[in-house]
């Protein structure tokens, strides 16, 4: 017995180490970069056959065996001022300028292509001097797939795809509205300031109080979101969103392609809590957003980051905005209007008050149910019972949430209130809004 | 006189004169000096260890100071107040007794909680976890009670608060230093 | 010895003769300068050549009793314990080429040993998974020992090594546990390291630490993590006590074990007339080398199926919830929900190590040495036991059943579910008492049922003190008070019988319903059985000394089980309380 044992173990053992050095050694990389090189040398040998030139031709077929002989290895970039370490040209050697310096490929499916737009991108940003993650995100470190694309669990910071791509730019470059190659970011910025979010959020300050300060949301960490919040996410594709895409970027898009009342639901019926807390106040913007500008609007807040620190040689200024002119008074409203976010509890030019849970409003009739049918008040209809020193006085002292009338009183109090605006709307930005917003009233019947 | 500890090989270096340490002119016996010799030993051992239990209290730590100077006392009225709240993430509260900060941090996830000073009480935008004036949990997800980082008062008059020094549990966090006592 | 030649093959090239050439290496003075003895014979002399002519073999003796060889005696646990610190020692050395103990680096350093390094991802591996393999197996090779009765005289004193073995085994896994860098490792170390300062006396949060002017940058906390939080001092404290000072510190006393296990020789089981030894080369040599290739299969195959976890990199910021000890202080993190920090991470855990070193000294029982016995030694194998199954139990909660918040989860219930918060809790004696709470009549005077507001005490603390000190001292004297054994059958009786009036009593009196209630007798039963009814059976016989001592640790231990049931069925948080000095039981 004991020799069978013998035997069986030190068998076992040196089978076992050697299936780790097998699993060691077979890595995905090294079979993309193998595959890089034969077929760049299949095109270089192709390329000397069809040649006319004897001397070409002969340049060509040393440069196709100088392809195959390359040695598999790991191949990274320094970027040593930014701190970073990247390995994507491991697999990606088409974008290693010292194995490829045109960095065109003539293949189409990564990892074997080039990079795109040469002229424009590649010409400004020296891979050398940049990398590859400060733009496409994505583990650095790593060279197996799903790793390096950070796919994986416990790595924050996934590749960006397509239009989340342009969130990297305002790293370096300020007043990007006008950057050419960040066109996607700016649309979600313009839409982020015409839609009202900056009723509720502030950015460094500037904005509502109502909700979360989103000047460094693209830092969140995956930790203070509550999973429970994420579970209820659905995808594009009307599923529940799986695991692995449980990051940051579906976290922020979800506030604008699904209704944040539905995944944030608290505790309205105070199943959990001595007292009722009500949904995420708010609103559904699912309507009034497409895809593509909850996209863009999601790459512009992914760019809002204070983590990563830049060398200063790397900012690139861009130019001031324009102060923006107005024709008269009506059209400098609107654009106050706009600037503290009004939309966001109003609508869209306060054509309809959005959700405002167990509020007063219409359609409520069942105490424990149509509490989310609860409403913040639709300007065009009411602003026609005001004065102007009413309407004044109503923007500078606000409605404090006690005030709110709720509908049912044994219900949550209202997430939503108006905030005070004396100390920001002052002066000829208040006259201008009231003077909008009286020419936007609904024209009331003669008392 | 011959010294009875190296009998044989040396002559007497000096003549027989008392020691000044041994009135009656003995020398120091065999197993004394045994002893002094052990004990001398045993003393650097045990000072050695004493040092060795110093050695790895740190004298410096490169943790950057939390401290900030929140202003005149004299400047705060009673109640919340809101002024640091941005740049330093902290609430200062005066009461008639005195002044104490909270850390403006849910203990839930990490959101900045809003004071709704109408409905007495601190709300978080995230999952509505809501405080009391004091920090304690009456509704919501929070595990635990508002932090309060230090507070003491310079002899300017300045309110001077240390974020890197924090209490939340009721009964501690009522005293010093995590309350200050001002009158006027 | 023979010649083995074989016939050339016809026309074919002349095949080496393997005997003769090994006879001229062996015989050589290269040779022989390095191995003694030649060419070796299967003779007894020879055999014990082999033994004695080793440097590694030669701690071995060339004789051992053949019930030593039993598989089923020892199982080579502290064998395999050993074997997985060699593994240990030398895959850490190896992972010490590629690791940087800095804050910047460490992160760093561990991605590249999983990407970037030959066989990086194994070592880490290895080295792992040995180390929570060498912590099981230390503590089941410590429970063969005692169910062998082989601590007993005269190898007390190794026990006691080995009880500090174990000790630096734990702490040697703790330290390794910081040095990935992630989020796991650093709120792990912040949970342990937390504990050290509520050391009584020497610790800023600890009972009369303050008194003491214990502040958070002056106390033994201090001196562990070399700051006031774990920072990048503690990464290079950890690093050097991980690596270098504890496994001196380790060899050393292993040194002692072995010494001491052979000087003691192994197994002291009373001889049999007429008992032969066998020659430990080569039988038992042979088990020790299948034990070890055994043990080494199973890391191997181990690390190259399941890979070590690395989470995101720690982050002071942000503290994950639950945040949890590494899973063998999992136990006493569990224990914090109904101890005070300092009783839950100081006092219990030296009294375990204390209690542990004290069995051999108390258990003068000379039945049951060298074999296991069930019968014989009745008392110590179930007290013994008990205090195991407790640990692991404990373990168990800690990590399966405690979720977000420390919120009760069963194992099969999501950790994504919400939960209600907890209700509030309540102290026994206490300052300002408020009685009236006890008694359910009034709706908002039940805090046996629902308390309404939090940590309020219901009797006064100069009550308290006496009746938890006498009812201590009480349950320590009382089964040796009581001269003659109970019957059991009677003792079983009386007690279910006073159990069910007051389950009774407290509903119709106070309201408590009897799916609560029935967590007195539950917990009561338990301590009553081990607490009163084992030792009044058993040890009731033994001398003053040694049996207060005894029931020290046996009500020490009754007294955890008491509080978990207080806590567990009635909200109880403290059984005294008493702020002024930080002091709470």
């Amino acid at each position: 017995m004991q020799k069978k044992l013998f035997y069986l173990f030190n068998f076992l053992m040196l089978a076992g180490f050697v299936a780790a050095l097998a699993v060691d050694y077979h890595k995905d990389w090294r079979k993309y970069q193998a595959e890089y090189y034969r077929r760049t040398a299949g095109v270089l040998e192709a390329k000397a056959m069809q040649s006319s030139d004897p001397a070409e031709a002969a340049k060509l077929k040393a440069q196709a065996r100088k392809m195959r002989s390359m040695p598999i290895q790991i191949r990274q970039i320094i970027a040593k001022d930014l701190g970073r370490v990247d390995r994507c040209i491991t697999c990606h050697v088409g974008m290693d300028e010292f194995v490829n310096p045109t960095l065109t490929t003539a293949f189409k499916d990564q990892p074997f292509a080039g990079h795109p737009d040469l002229s424009g991108i590649v010409k400004n940003h020296s891979f050398q001097k940049f990398g590859c993650t400060v733009c496409h995100a994505g583990q650095g470190l790593a060279v197996s797939v799903e790793a390096a694309h950070g796919k994986t669990e416990n790595w924050e910071k996934p590749l960006l795809r397509e239009p989340l791509l342009q969130a990297s730019c305002a790293k370096c470059h300020g007043n990007f509205e006008t950057l050419h190659g960040a066109e996607i970011a700016a649309k979600g910025k313009h839409i982020f300031e015409t839609h009202g979010c900056l009723g509720c959020h502030s950015i460094h300050g500037k904005g509502g109080v109502i909700s979360v300060d989103l000047g460094n949301i693209a830092d969140k960490p995956l930790e203070r979101i509550a999973l429970y919040n994420l579970s209820l996410i659905k995808g594009p594709d009307g599923k529940p969103l799986p695991r692995r895409d449980w990051k940051l970027p579906a976290w922020i898009e979800a506030h604008l392609t699904n209704v944040p009342m539905d995944f944030v639901p608290n505790d309205p019926y105070a199943k959990y809590n001595k007292e009722p807390i009500a949904p995420s106040g708010m609103p559904d913007f699912t309507q009034e957003l497409t895809r593509d500008d909850a996209d863009a609007v999601t790459a512009y807040l992914l760019s809002l980051t204070e983590e990563e620190q830049i060398p200063s040689r790397y900012y690139v200024p861009g130019p001031p905005q324009k102060e923006p002119r107005f024709a008269n008074a009506v059209e400098h409203g609107k654009f106050v209007f706009n600037r503290y976010g009004c939309a966001g509890c109003h609508g869209l030019g306060g054509t309809k008050g959005r959700r405002n849970y167990n509020a007063l409003g219409p359609g409520q009739g069942d105490m424990s149910l149509d509490m989310d049918k609860g409403r913040e008040p639709t300007l065009v209809d009411t602003l026609g019972t005001y004065t102007r020193d009413e309407l004044r006085a109503k923007i500078q002292n606000g409605v404090p949430s006690s005030q709110i009338q709720k509908f049912n009183p044994d219900g949550p109090t209202p997430p939503l209130y108006m905030p005070t605006w004396k100390e920001k709307i002052k002066g000829q930005e208040l006259e201008d809004l009231v003077t909008y917003l009286m020419s936007i009233a609904k024209k009331q019947e003669e008392f | 006189m011959t010294d009875p500890i190296s009998p044989s090989s040396q002559p007497p270096s000096k003549p027989a004169a008392p020691s000044p340490a041994k009135p009656s002119g003995e020398p120091i016996s065999r197993r004394d000096f045994l002893w002094l010799g052990w004990s001398a030993l045993v003393a650097f051992l045990g000072t050695g260890a004493a040092a060795t239990a110093r050695f790895f209290f740190p004298n410096v730590i490169y943790e950057p100071s939390q401290k900030f100077n929140a202003g005149p006392a004299k400047s705060f009225g009673l109640g919340v107040d809101l002024r640091w709240l941005n740049e330093q993430r902290v609430w200062i509260i005066r009461t008639d007794k005195g002044f104490y900060a909270l850390w403006a941090r849910c203990t839930h996830l990490g959101c900045t909680p809003n004071w709704f000073g109408d409905q007495g009480r601190f709300r978080c935008p995230c999952h509505g976890s809501n405080y009391t004036v004091e920090g304690d949990v009456i509704a919501g997800p929070a595990p635990r009670p508002l932090w309060r980082p230090a507070i003491e008062l310079t002899s300017t008059g300045d309110l001077m608060i240390d974020k890197a020094v924090l209490q939340d549990l009721p009964g501690l966090r009522e005293k010093e230093p995590f309350f200050l006592t001002y009158n006027g | 010895m023979a010649e083995t030649t074989q016939a050339p093959p016809p026309g074919g090239p002349k095949l080496p003769d393997f005997a003769s050439i090994k006879k001229a290496v062996v015989d050589s003075q290269v040779w022989r300068s390095m191995f003694r003895g030649g060419v070796w014979k299967d003779t007894p002399r020879d055999r014990a050549a082999h033994v004695i002519g080793n440097v590694w073999l030669h701690l071995h003796p060339v004789r051992v009793r053949k019930r030593a060889l039993e598989w089923t005696y020892s199982w080579g646990l502290g064998g395999i314990s050993f074997l997985l610190f060699l593994i240990l020692t030398v895959t850490g050395v190896l992972l010490m080429f590629y690791y940087r103990p800095t804050v910047d680096l460490a992160y760093r350093d561990m991605k590249d040993l999983e990407f970037a390094v030959t066989l990086g991802k194994l070592m880490r591996n290895m080295h792992r998974w040995s180390a929570q393999a060498m912590v099981v197996f230390v503590i089941l090779h410590m429970v063969r020992v005692f169910l062998t009765g082989a601590y007993k005289k005269p190898r007390e004193f190794n026990w006691g090594v080995g009880v500090l073995l174990l000790t630096l085994t734990l702490f040697l896994s703790f330290t390794g546990y910081l040095l990935p860098w992630d989020q796991l490792a650093m709120w792990a170390v912040t949970v342990g390291t937390n504990m050290a300062g509520a050391t009584p006396f020497l610790g800023n949060e600890g009972p009369f630490g303050t008194m003491m002017g214990m502040r958070i940058n002056n106390d033994v906390r201090f001196t562990l993590l070399g700051g006031t939080m774990v920072g990048e001092n503690t990464l290079v404290r950890f690093y050097v006590l991980h690596c270098v000072a504890v496994p001196l510190l380790v060899g050393v006393l292993l040194i002692v074990h072995f010494w001491r296990v052979r000087k003691d020789s192994f197994s002291a089981a009373p001889r049999d007339p007429g008992e032969e030894k066998a020659e430990v080369w080569p039988h038992l040599i042979t088990r020790e080398y299948i034990a070890a290739a055994g043990c080494m299969v199973a890391i191997l195959l181990w690390s190259v199926l399941m890979n070590a976890p690395l989470e995101v990199m720690a982050n002071p910021n942000v503290t994950p919830n639950p945040s949890k000890a590494p899973w063998y202080f999992v136990g006493l993190q569990e224990l914090l929900v109904y101890f005070d920090p300092w009783i839950a991470g100081v006092m219990l855990p030296n009294l375990i190590i204390v209690g542990l070193m004290a069995i051999p000294y108390l258990d003068i029982n000379p039945k049951g040495v060298g074999q296991y016995a069930w019968g014989e030694r009745k008392f110590a194998n179930v007290l013994f036991l008990l205090g195991v199954a407790m640990w692991f139990i404990l373990i168990y909660i800690g990590y399966y059943c405690r979720g977000p918040n420390f919120a009760w989860y069963w194992p099969w219930e999501s950790w994504l579910t919400q939960k209600a918060a907890p209700p509030f809790t309540w102290n026994l004696f206490g300052p300002d008492p408020q009685w009236r709470m006890l008694v359910g009549h009034d709706p908002q005077w039940k805090v046996l049922v629902d308390p309404p507001v939090a940590n309020v005490s219901v009797l006064p603390i100069w009550l308290g003190l006496p009746v938890i000190g006498g009812g201590f001292a009480l349950a320590m004297a009382l089964p040796k008070l009581v001269q003659k054994e109970i019957k059991s059958g009677l003792a079983h009786v009386l007690f279910f019988g006073a159990m069910a009036l007051l389950v009774v009593l407290l509903h119709f009196a106070v309201k408590v319903p009897f799916s609560q209630g029935l967590w007195l007798p539950f917990f009561g039963y338990l301590a009553f059985y081990f607490g009163f009814l084992l030792p009044q059976r058993h040890i009731r016989s033994l001398e003053w000394t040694r049996y207060l001592i005894t029931m020290f640790f046996v009500v020490s231990m009754m007294g955890v089980l008491v509080k978990m049931g207080a806590r567990l069925g009635f909200n109880i948080k403290y059984l005294l309380t008493l702020p002024a000095v930080s002091l709470n039981i």
